[in-house]
């Protein structure tokens, strides 16, 4: 009952831990680390369809999972930076601010369609639910 | 008199509209997901064949994947045609729902006299 709803909503769920992961990334983009050591990687959040139901109809999607970029990130050359190596580097992340924010805005839209889908699913419940009022 | 084709043939269809409204949030809600396959939903035909037979009931509800070609990311999803889609849908299923209303509103009628 409401499956509809449901399926909606696993879309909220999931490009909203997705603006997360972003929100993460951005908030970590200036990291920086001793070239000893890792440093901060880009986290790609990584969707799959809820498999289909004995009717054929798919249950919706799901974040399975999070991976990670490349831990070695930029050797940058920053010698006032406190964790320079003698050489004067620091290692940088890997984070890409443009793919970030072009996928923030990606995330932003499927998110509302998902909040516009729970409207009209909701509309056509209550059309259902509307049967033999009045009788 | 509440079973009769009218009213098998419109809870049919209202139940197919349903299944429609499933897989279009099913595909809304995978429009990024990587390599998904739009499904679409088709019962019209099959219900159509089945009135004609006096069994509407009958009438199977196939869900088949769209053949549209796919996005760099192997995503065929296009959400103007979900969007187009379930906007049709509810109007549709308001439509069923109002008609199947005002047929008991008539046998209501009747049985009152």
């Amino acid at each position: 009952m409401f499956d509809a709803i449901n399926t909606a909503g696993s879309g909220l769920a999931s490009y909203h831990t997705w603006l997360d992961v972003i929100a993460d990334n951005i908030a970590n983009m200036n990291d920086t680390a001793p070239t000893s050591g890792q440093v901060f990687a880009t986290h790609y959040a990584q969707a799959a369809e809820i498999p289909n139901g004995p009717d054929g109809v798919g249950g919706g999607v799901q974040i399975v999972g999070v991976t990670e970029g490349d831990p070695n990130g930029i050797l940058t050359q920053a010698p006032n930076d406190p964790m320079a190596d003698a050489q004067g580097y620091v290692r940088t992340t890997d984070v890409n601010l443009s793919e970030q924010m072009g996928n923030m805005i990606v995330a932003e839209r499927a998110y509302q369609a998902n909040a516009n889908v729970i409207d009209r699913a909701k509309a056509t419940y209550e059309a259902a639910l509307s049967i033999g009022k009045g009788v | 008199m509440l079973d009769d084709i009218a009213s098998l043939t419109l809870q049919t269809a209202i139940s197919g509209l349903g299944q429609r409204q499933r897989v279009t949030a099913n595909n809304i809600a995978n429009s990024e997901t990587p390599d998904f396959t739009a499904s679409t939903v088709d019962f019209e035909s099959a219900l159509a064949s089945a009135v004609a037979q006096g069994t509407p009931q009958a009438a199977p509800v196939d869900v088949t994947p769209t053949t549209d070609p796919a996005g760099v990311n192997g995503n065929n999803v296009s959400l103007e045609h979900e969007f187009v889609n379930a906007t049709k849908t509810t109007l549709q299923e308001q439509l069923l729902t109002g008609t199947l209303t005002a047929k008991f509103n008539w046998i209501s009628t009747v049985l009152k006299g």
